[in-house]
């Protein structure tokens, strides 16, 4: 009952492959969360992450691929309560202003403006509610 | 005769300023319905909306 070297080799090939995607995901993760904090990245209104200043090739590609993984999410939403994704996103940007955007981090509302979060609350767009 | 159309002048004048004019509004009244529509539907998907960025912490990073 002695596992094979091949399949031992495979064993040990996996788990290389599954650390590696760990750490790079932990990577990206960690890159998003800096340009968080640093102000360079922020959430927007419309539901998605956006840049305030010109990113690097690297992060933009980082912060795109988590507002491709935002579509699906909102698509899949929006499918099931027969609203248009827009809608779902736009429910979802509010929810995000209110809650996620701490102060010093870079915000952007429905008029285009980059805003840097301070301590008062962010002031919603009227159909957020409230 | 000048004094006629002078007079005249005058008297259209009048009336015109003794118009009521109504204009139509250019867009407001269709956007406010927008907004209403919007205001709805964002306050049906709250619920869903604070579920979905609270399950998929890897989608909002902080």
């Amino acid at each position: 009952m002695m596992l094979s070297h091949k399949n031992l080799t495979l064993a040990g090939a996996a788990v290389l492959v599954i650390g590696a995607a760990g750490i790079a995901f932990a990577q990206s993760a960690g890159a998003i969360s800096a340009a968080l904090s640093g102000g360079e990245v922020g959430e927007q209104a419309d539901g998605y992450l956006g840049f305030r200043s010109k990113p690097s090739g690297e992060l933009r590609g980082e912060v795109d691929a988590i507002n491709i993984k935002r579509r699906e999410a909102y698509t899949k939403l929006a499918t099931q309560r027969g609203v248009t994704v827009k809608d779902v996103a736009a429910t979802v940007g509010c929810e995000t202003l209110q809650k996620r955007v701490t102060t010093g981090r870079s915000y952007l509302l429905t008029d285009g403006e980059w805003r840097t979060k301070d301590e008062d609350p962010i002031v919603l767009p009227a159909y957020c509610g409230q | 005769m000048k004094q006629a159309s002078l007079l005249l002048a005058l008297a259209a004048s009048a009336l015109l300023v003794g118009c009521v004019q109504i204009q139509a509004p250019d867009k407001p009244i269709e956007i406010n319905l927008n907004v209403n529509i919007k205001q709805e539907v964002v306050l049906t998907l709250k619920k869903d909306a604070e579920d979905l960025v609270n399950n998929n912490p890897e989608l909002f990073p902080q």
